[in-house]
């Protein structure tokens, strides 16, 4: 009996490792109709879908940005980002990220995410309007975020890198309070297609 | 036998902290560890009328941060209607404050999303620097006495029961009805 308990106790212990090993999963966004990269453990869930340039294009065009402001996003290797507390109510977790903590490493080079403020900045050097830059400060996914559980938030996130590269995102946060990390691997920034109109 | 017993009764245990645990832990809003008086403002909504926060003292607010193209704050709009329409006997009143977008663009959006609650406009987002968001949707509750208690992140289904319930609950805990 106390040899079957053990043995249960350490499979508890060893269970949430091993799922923690495994909680990276690709497909095919169901909606968007985009790749996607995703972890989930039991607390969070973090999906990185590819946009396409053009998509970025006319979405923030649309938004009150020039054509070579637009392009500058558009050419920055842009993801939705969906992250969620997926916490059970029965164990509350609390969620904190900070991006700055995140590393992109593409060809053994490693950078950071192109943060809301980075970007803020480049927009105040190129006399960008307020709207445009209110709408781009309101989409991008946030620098940091707490997360209780329940909540979630859409949100674009730039790895400022060419189009098609791939790359291996190591993400980090504190989960309660510990510290957790994870790579995602083999990303993929989307090609820029011009599709010919001839077909 | 001893041990049989002291393996059942620990599993009941158990079972019954994990439950109290779940009653205590499933509320609909996640309470604010420090909560704050809320920022007074005054914005127009898209008929041109102007709200002040400070008219709706004595009610309990929820006051929601959106634009109309997050995903989100648009799925949530239906479920914050149809919210209203349940809480109008109840002194809660539901404000949506848009960021950062015109009139006509959210014009053109209530044709797609009727409500008639009052969608008003932060067009400088002037507002919204005043409340700690940081990213839509938000939406924050606040007591009758001006006080923000909860903050919910990302979209809800605003009329389900557990959410009705602890908004009509928040009402009754107000020191005027006391």
């Amino acid at each position: 009996m106390i040899f079957y308990m053990k043995f249960i106790l350490a499979l508890s212990l060893f269970i949430p490792g091993l799922l923690q090993a495994s909680g990276v999963t690709t497909g095919v966004d169901e909606q968007a109709k985009l790749p996607y990269w995703q972890y989930q453990n039991e607390a969070i869930s973090i999906r990185f879908i590819q946009r396409l340039p053009d998509q970025t294009r006319g979405y923030f065009m649309a938004r009150g940005f020039s054509g070579k402001h637009a392009e500058l996003v558009a050419n920055s290797c842009v993801f939705q980002t969906i992250f969620r507390n997926v916490s059970d109510k029965t164990v509350p977790t609390q969620i904190d990220y900070d991006i700055n903590n995140w590393q992109v490493i593409s060809k053994d080079k490693k950078t950071n995410i192109k943060t809301r403020e980075d970007w803020a900045a480049e927009w105040q050097k190129l006399n960008v309007a307020m709207p445009a830059k209110l709408a781009f400060n309101w989409g991008l996914l946030p620098t940091t975020q707490h997360y209780q559980p329940g909540d979630y938030n859409w949100g674009m996130a730039t790895f400022n890198l060419p189009s098609g590269r791939y790359f291996n995102l190591t993400l980090t946060w504190l989960q309660g309070n510990k510290q957790h990390s994870v790579v995602l691997p083999k990303m993929q920034c989307a090609e820029d297609l011009h599709l010919d109109p001839e077909g | 036998m001893c041990k049989k017993s002291f393996i059942k009764y620990g599993l009941y245990l158990v079972l019954i902290l994990q439950a109290s645990f779940a009653l205590a832990g499933n509320t609909a809003f996640n309470k604010l560890k420090q909560p704050f008086t809320a920022a007074e403002f005054a914005l127009k909504d898209i008929d041109g009328k102007l709200h002040r926060l400070s008219d709706y003292r004595g009610k309990v607010i929820v006051l929601n941060f959106w634009a109309t193209w997050c995903p989100p704050c648009r799925e949530e709009m239906p479920s914050m209607e149809r919210a209203r329409k349940k809480l109008l006997k109840d002194d809660v009143v539901i404000l949506a404050v848009n960021v950062g977008e015109d009139e006509d663009t959210i014009f053109n959006f209530t044709g797609d999303y009727p409500v008639e609650f009052p969608l008003l406009m932060d067009s400088k987002g002037e507002v919204i620097k005043n409340y700690p968001v940081m990213a839509l949707p938000t939406t924050y509750i606040i007591s009758p006495d001006g006080i923000v208690t909860h903050r919910t992140l990302g979209g809800r289904e605003w009329d389900n029961d557990q959410i009705l319930n602890e908004l009509r609950a928040m009402q009754k805990k107000s020191p005027d009805k006391k």
